[in-house]
């Protein structure tokens, strides 16, 4: 008791709650473009983290290989990863529209394995590393926080914000939100769908581009790095409620802050079990999820 | 001159029947052949974290013995097997490679999670199985296996190592009293990390050490900023670290943006065994961290090896050199599982078709337990000799077998300790080059 006293009112228990917040950032860049695809087109991309992890290859190549500046590499990675949400959706979940939840979900469940042969076929097992580090901002003797992840959380923030504008405010946001209300009337009224999904495709895609670039600058890039947080990312899209960008961007928070905050007054992993329980009590009571909206 | 004929054709006659007769022996020597399942991890986490490289210390090592004309007349045949990573894989290897491809015994193994339980499904089908890497103590112990063998060192091993190292060093080195040395101790919670950690924690427990933390965590944990946070809250002179590649990397990062500072730091063989791919990701942060392992081959003084080893060692490096031309320091991991390999075919395996009349599991065993070589003489520098019947809990483990602690420099590596081995007065505390010092 003595010692989890002495924890509680220390002051690493601010930074373990700074640095919950600040996965928090990662986690909901991750989910970000997962829910604004399930949201218009109603499908679960299981395979969303591996295309994160082919946009971290782009970097690693164009930057370390080909010798562009971080920044040209990481709009090349946003390029090449918001190209194969295109081609993701021209070329296997459009003949999938109609199919039964259980179909789509092993369709991308096969592409997962797809990209991850893939990268090992064509770049081997070896873990690469961008070997860039942008440092830490001290706030005290004891504090120090990484720019990195400061920078994730602020883009988070940045493209919820960006986002949400561009549904509410655009001509094209609000034929996304429609779509994404009914879509069978939306043929009716003359609009292109299959437009808008390609373009919500390559949008999701776009934003695992964006990840890739702040997870390439924390992690190691290898064929299964995307296990890592594949998982993690889809159960805070369910805990936000699916397709609901704000909750999935609040759920990010919960879930990282119940990670750290276990990890930190116990071990690691019970801050896993934390989260994890805490979810599985989530969804026997509001299996819409947490701050899904109530119809 | 008819008898001087009929002598003549009768010699041509013996002789050509005699050049038969030995091209029909050389056809059959030949055809003789020992099927061998090699098991290693060619894909997933592990094989990045070093897996490819005893997988391919392993390899080079059979190319070796075939080129040289196999072992008594016996060619080796390997079947390479992937364990992708995965236990349960390893397992259905295992099972596949003995029951279909019919192979006369196993060898290699990586990680400690795929050793523990296929040793037992191995031993149980009455294979034999000679173990190049995995360390976990729990291999072996209180399982009193027949059929498995591990010429390796195990885990514990490597965590009562760095302790002694920091036993005979902190005083004199960072004048503290080891009793006053604050020590943590972090570890992947398989079997590989639970094992280090093990022998780490009661080898400190029985020095007196002061443990501050002890703690187990998921190599593939996405985040480690709480074990850093309370790192620093529990302010280690030492970490002792045993994790596989990508964790390793997300720690060292993480304690960096943190602020994270100690002493020294001691790494347990795995990821720590890859240094080109540390200093890839880290830079020069990574001087003047420790590895545990068994000694990289091409550290030994040649002197303190049997005549015959140190060609094999330089023939070794040049395979492993033309297989990855980018290397730039030699990893342990590829010498570790050479040198296993080599004990195996050199001692072992002629011994059981000499002496024992076959390949067969019953006669490979006889002939490791039969085992003797005394230090010098494997490649690795520890002699090799496995327990007798009732002699140890860990029958099948060799009693000879030591690591060292190496210490990464500029992107060179240096025997720390034990003294007697030594190639650099280990540099503790860390200087204050270093972004981790205190």
């Amino acid at each position: 008791m003595a010692e989890f006293t002495e924890a509680l009112f220390s002051i690493f228990f601010v930074e373990t709650l700074i640095n919950g917040l600040l996965l928090g950032g990662v986690l909901a860049l991750l989910s970000l473009g997962l829910n604004l695809i399930f949201g218009v087109i109603d499908v679960v991309w299981i395979c969303y983290a591996e295309i994160i992890m082919l946009g971290m290859y782009t970097i690693y190549f164009l930057h370390v290989d080909g010798g562009m500046p971080l920044i040209a590499a990481a709009a090349g990675g946003v390029g090449v990863t918001a190209l194969l949400g295109w081609l993701t959706h021209r070329l296997v979940i459009g003949y999938l529209l109609d199919a039964a939840p259980i179909n789509q979900l092993l369709a991308t469940g096969g592409l997962l394995f797809f990209f991850q042969g893939l990268a090992m076929v064509a770049f081997g097992i070896e873990f690469r590393n961008l070997g860039v580090s942008l440092g830490s901002l001290a706030l005290s003797e004891d504090i120090y926080l990484s720019w990195t992840r400061l920078l994730s959380f602020a883009i988070a923030a940045g493209v919820v914000i960006v986002l949400f504008q561009f549904l509410s405010r655009s001509y094209l946001g609000a034929a996304i939100r429609a779509i994404s209300q009914d879509r069978e009337i939306m043929v009716l009224m003359g609009v292109n769908t299959k437009k808008l999904y390609l373009l919500t495709s390559a949008i999701g895609g776009g934003l695992a581009g964006l990840a890739a670039a702040l997870l390439a600058m924390q992690y190691d890039v290898h064929p299964f790095i995307g296990l890592s947080f594949g998982p993690i990312t889809f159960m805070v899209c369910v805990m936000g409620g699916l397709g609901n960008m704000v909750g999935g961007f609040l759920a990010a928070f919960v879930f990282s802050e119940l990670i750290t905050i276990g990890g930190y007054f116990a071990e690691l992993e019970w801050g896993y079990v934390l989260a994890f329980g805490f979810f599985i009590a989530a969804m026997f009571i509001r299996p819409e999820g947490l701050f899904a909206r109530k119809s | 001159m008819s008898d001087f004929r009929n002598t003549r054709r009768f010699f041509i006659g013996l002789a050509t029947i005699c050049v038969a007769l030995a091209m029909g022996f050389g056809a059959q020597a030949a055809d003789k052949k020992i099927k061998i399942g090699v098991i290693y991890d060619y894909t997933g986490p592990l094989a990045g974290g070093g897996s490819d490289l005893q997988a391919l210390g392993a390899k080079i090592m059979i190319d070796y013995i075939n080129a040289k004309g196999g072992v008594e007349g016996y060619m080796i045949e390997p079947i390479y097997a992937d364990a992708q990573s995965k236990p349960e894989v390893a397992i259905n290897e295992a099972v596949r490679l003995i029951e279909q491809e019919k192979v006369d015994m196993l060898l290699g193994f990586y990680s400690s999670a795929q050793c523990v339980p296929v040793a037992a499904k191995v031993d149980s089908l009455k294979k034999f199985m000679w173990i190049t890497t995995c360390i976990s103590p729990a291999v072996l112990k209180d399982r009193n296996l027949k059929y498995v063998f591990r010429p390796q060192v195990h885990g514990a091993m490597f965590g009562e190592l760095s302790v002694d190292f920091l036993n005979a060093n902190s005083q004199a080195k960072m004048g503290i009293a080891p009793k006053d040395l604050r020590v943590a101790i972090i570890h992947e919670d398989g079997p590989y990390g639970s094992g280090v950690a093990g022998g780490n924690a009661g080898a400190a427990k029985k020095l007196g050490m002061n443990l501050v933390l002890k703690e187990g965590y998921s190599a593939t944990a996405p985040d480690l900023s709480s074990l850093v946070t309370k790192l620093k809250r529990k302010r280690p002179d030492v970490i002792l670290h045993t994790g596989y590649n990508p964790d390793i990397t997300l720690f060292l990062r993480q304690a960096k943006e943190q602020g994270l500072r100690f002493k020294a730091l001691i790494g347990h063989g795995a990821g720590y065994g890859v240094a080109d791919k540390l200093y890839d990701a880290l830079g020069n942060d990574v001087d003047h961290i420790y590895n545990v392992d068994p000694v990289s081959i091409w550290l030994l003084d040649p002197k303190s090896l049997a005549a015959s080893l140190p060609e094999v060692t330089a023939k070794v490096g040049a395979e492993y050199e033309k297989a990855k031309p980018d290397v730039k320091v030699k990893s342990a991991h590829v010498g570790m599982a050479a040198s296993n390999a080599h004990v195996f075919f050199t001692d072992v395996l002629p011994r059981a078709i000499k002496k024992y009349g076959g390949i067969d599991a019953e006669s490979l065993r006889k002939a490791a337990m039969e085992t003797d070589i005394a230090e010098g003489g494997t490649l690795l520098g520890f002699g090799v000799k496995f327990p007798k019947a009732g002699e140890s809990d860990m029958m099948g483990q060799n009693t000879r077998a030591s690591p060292v602690v190496m210490q990464y420099v500029k992107r060179k590596v240096y025997i720390a300790w034990p003294k007697a081995l030594q190639t650099i007065d280990p540099v503790l505390p860390l200087p204050k080059s270093s972004p981790y010092a205190k």
